[in-house]
């Protein structure tokens, strides 16, 4: 998985954010701890991934796999609870999803149960027939992952992988019909490239553009000395990107988020977001951007966990933990040492 | 009128909820505005879906032309389709 993800990022869309059209009467809810059962979850299929990204959030690559990932039985279990409490969205990520083999059989399900389903992707697993089943399967997006508008940065950000194979790969999406999306991760060696990759995302007929700050966690920990972008960078960075959302509105949405992972946290410590983070082990993860677990789906229900999920924001330790993070932000980089709540 | 195709809704104790997915924005509903898109998903025409909401809800006066701004809500968050 990469950074900056729409789906499983503290700087992610906020999905909890409820608003309410004109109703015709006065009551209305505004929490989504009201809910019975998550609007979305963010399933990391895999740490198995065909490349070795220096910023990963997830540590995924080659030979990277969890020994204990969920087998078929567990999955499918799982998948049923989804579609039974109606999860009305769900995004395969990773490591790279498309190397599990059951990949397209749980996409197939999910499809045919009406679920609305985001596959995020480097892309380099994609040929014609597979961006066809795609297309007939009706996925609602293929997110990617091109973190520079130029072979140089690209390839420097993700080791083994292939700035034309990307590309190549979005355009064979496109060319079936399938909503792509793209997700960009700044660094210091490519954050000026930030005008050239959303007008190559438009020329290449992406519906959506994301970003926001690169997380020192995951991979980024050990390289975060050839990552991270001065504060002057990101300056001129999120200037770039006002201006970019305003010249593509109504034709592509240039999605970002300024602030800092901080302040992103305390607004989740006061409004949870519906949201799932399901490991490749079936842990689940209160955000991503913390290291707490709140569920195992191998031992307990969807319901069960959803229920703990709500609950395991009021723990004092995860007021705690953000708080920390305020005196000393290098705190993310132990997420992955995980705390039971 | 239909929900728009990546709009998804589910009933909750509450009412309802609305999920635009490619926005990914949520719209809580209440259980009057929840009957009037449960009353969408069934492919109800207007009247009918006011003389439902009549059999269900007290009508003050007000119920048809509050329905008929919900409606027009929703539209402008691109949340129907035709």
């Amino acid at each position: 998985m990469s950074q900056a993800s729409s789906s499983s990022q503290a700087e992610s869309p906020p999905v909890s954010q409820a608003q309410s059209p004109q109703a015709p009467s006065p009551s209305v809810s505004d929490s989504a701890a009201d809910l019975d059962a998550p609007l979305y979850i963010a399933w990391q299929l895999t740490n198995e991934c065909n490349l070795a990204c220096l910023h990963c959030i997830e540590e995924s690559g080659p030979g990277k796999a969890f020994a204990d990932e969920l087998d078929r039985t567990q999955i499918f279990a799982i998948l049923a609870q989804c579609t039974s409490l109606q999860v009305p969205y769900l995004s395969l990520s990773g490591g790279e999803p498309m190397l599990h083999p059951l990949f397209f059989e749980m996409s197939a399900y999910l499809c045919a149960s009406g679920t609305q389903l985001k596959i995020e992707t480097n892309a380099h697993c994609l040929d014609a027939a597979r961006c066809e089943r795609l297309a007939e399967l009706g996925v609602k997006a293929v997110q990617v992952s091109l973190d520079g508008a130029t072979a140089a940065t690209y390839n420097r950000m993700r080791a083994r992988g292939d700035f034309a194979q990307a590309l190549a790969g979005i355009r064979l999406l496109r060319s079936a019909g399938v909503p792509v999306e793209i997700n960009f991760s700044p660094t210091r060696f490519n954050v000026h490239e930030i005008e050239a990759v959303i007008d190559l995302a438009s020329e290449l007929g992406a519906y959506s553009f994301y970003t926001g700050r690169t997380m020192y966690t995951g991979n980024a920990v050990k390289t975060w000395h050839l990552l991270a972008p001065s504060e002057e960078q990101y300056r001129s960075f999120f200037a770039a990107l006002h201006a970019k959302s305003a010249q593509y509105r109504g034709r592509m949405r240039v999605y970002f988020h300024e602030q800092g992972l901080l302040e992103e946290l305390r607004y989740r410590l006061r409004h949870p977001a519906a949201l799932l983070i399901v490991l490749p082990n079936g842990l689940v993860k209160l955000i991503n951007a913390l290291p707490f677990v709140c569920g195992d789906l191998r031992h307990q229900s969807l319901t069960e966990v959803w229920s703990h999920f709500r609950r395991a924001w009021a723990d004092q330790r995860v007021a705690q933990f953000v708080e920390q993070l305020a005196a000393d932000p290098r705190r993310t980089a132990a997420l992955h040492r995980w705390v039971y709540l | 009128m239909k929900l728009a195709k990546f709009t998804k809704f589910r009933e909750e104790k509450f009412g309802g909820v609305l999920f635009e997915t490619r926005a990914e924005k949520v719209f809580t509903l209440n259980p009057t505005a929840t009957a009037v898109v449960r009353e969408i998903q069934r492919g109800s025409d207007m009247p009918l879906l006011l003389e439902h909401l009549r059999e269900r809800f007290e009508d003050r006066g007000t119920l048809e032309p509050e329905a008929l701004a919900f409606i027009a809500e929703l539209r402008s968050q691109g949340l129907l389709e035709e």
